[in-house]
């Protein structure tokens, strides 16, 4: 005698993600108490997360101990780059993901040798938008923007230039050769995110680089007080 | 497409949260601004990952949540779906602010009456 249908609204307040970031959360915890910054480097396919990372890795040498996670669709060419510079390199192919999850992350760091570690530096997926809303339990979010990419790229992504603790506009030494109107790119930064620092780096002509690396020292310093998004 | 793994982990929180024995009929989530999140592809995600599953044929809807914008010329204050916006005013640099939540906020279910008064 069931011909009657009931329906019932349930409501159910919960995030959509809590599973992830409640791995997050939990990687967040582990790197904290054994003191290991770790920052999540997002940009466009192409801006120079890995050159970046590779100039980095290059000024640390002898002077920090750091491992790189590094997530790309389908190939182990930025692992390949990185592994020149530092022994504890982790590729995580993504397949189709356009981003890392807190679970690659964990599954990434059973690989590595966390004991001499002090900074884990992670690079997201080439994507400025997909990357933002995942929390992989690093404590800054770091934006990369080239100036080859269009001075219009911060307003077009707000999420980013909103939730990064420090954004990098990189490929300054290529300013001479396109049209980038630096006024314009700092002033959506500032409407979207009143306190950012903006650093302006050539990860291969190193120019500025030393703000960037100063950054990094001063936020391990700080404990690297975790900013979660919210 | 981040849209299809916001819609796999839905589809895997709605299961845990559906009333066992009922047929889910819609489900409904609320999503701050900043999120990007586009509705056309959300839904067709949403459709992908249910085809085949309990879920299948359920109804995603979608509360997306504006911007604020704020006037530092006149004081206005508006909501709109873009950011950047020039106020009535003239004033070409309203400050935008948004949310990133996204949350399941209900989920709607069918349930045959008999079943219902055994529970
Ligand atoms: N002139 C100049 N070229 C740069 C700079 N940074 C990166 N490049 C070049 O830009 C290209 C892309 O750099 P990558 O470091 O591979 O960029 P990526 O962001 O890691 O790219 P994906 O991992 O594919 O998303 C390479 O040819 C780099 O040599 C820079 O500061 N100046
Ligand atoms: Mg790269
Ligand atoms: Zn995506
Ligand atoms: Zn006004």
């Amino acid at each position: 005698m069931s011909e009657s249908v009931r329906t019932t609204r349930v409501p159910v307040v919960e995030r959509v993600l809590e599973v992830n970031d409640q791995l997050a959360a939990t990687t967040r915890a582990d790197l904290e108490r054994r003191g290991i910054l770790a920052v999540d480097i997002i940009g466009a396919p192409g801006s120079g997360k890995t050159a970046l990372l590779e100039a980095t890795l290059r000024a640390l040498k002898g002077r920090r101990h750091p491992a790189v996670l590094v997530g790309d669709l389908a190939t182990r060419r930025d692992g390949d780059r990185l592994a020149r510079w530092c022994d504890q390199v982790v590729q995580i192919s993504t397949g189709q993901g356009c981003h890392l999850d807190a679970g690659q992350i964990r599954d990434a760091l059973m690989q590595v040798d966390l004991s001499e570690v002090d900074l884990l530096l992670i690079e997201n997926v080439g994507n400025l938008i997909c990357p933002v809303g995942f929390d992989l339990g690093q404590a800054a979010k770091v934006g990369v923007f080239a100036v080859t990419d269009g001075d219009d790229k911060a307003a077009k992504h707000p999420y980013l230039v909103q939730a990064a603790d420090v954004l990098l506009l990189n490929k300054i030494d290529l300013l001479p050769y396109v049209s980038f109107d630096g006024p314009l790119f700092q002033a959506d930064v500032r409407l979207l995110n009143p306190t950012v620092p903006i650093l302006e780096v050539s990860s291969t002509t190193g120019a500025g680089l030393d703000a960037w690396l100063d950054w990094l020292d001063r936020k391990s310093a700080d404990g690297g007080a975790s900013t979660p998004i919210a | 497409m981040h849209e299809f793994s916001i819609a796999e982990a839905l589809a895997a929180q709605v299961l845990r949260h559906a009333p066992v024995g009922g047929r889910v009929r819609e489900v409904e989530i609320r999503v701050g601004a900043l999120r990007g999140l586009e509705p056309e592809a959300m839904k067709m995600s949403w459709d992908a990952v249910t085809h085949d599953t309990p879920l299948a044929g359920s109804v995603l809807r979608l509360d997306l949540r504006p911007w604020s914008l704020v006037c530092p010329a006149c004081g206005r204050t508006w909501e709109s779906p873009v950011p950047f916006e020039t106020c009535r005013c003239g004033e070409t640099s309203p400050r935008p602010t948004a949310g990133d939540e996204l949350n399941l906020m209900s989920i709607t279910v069918d349930e045959d009456e008999t079943t219902a008064e055994e529970a």
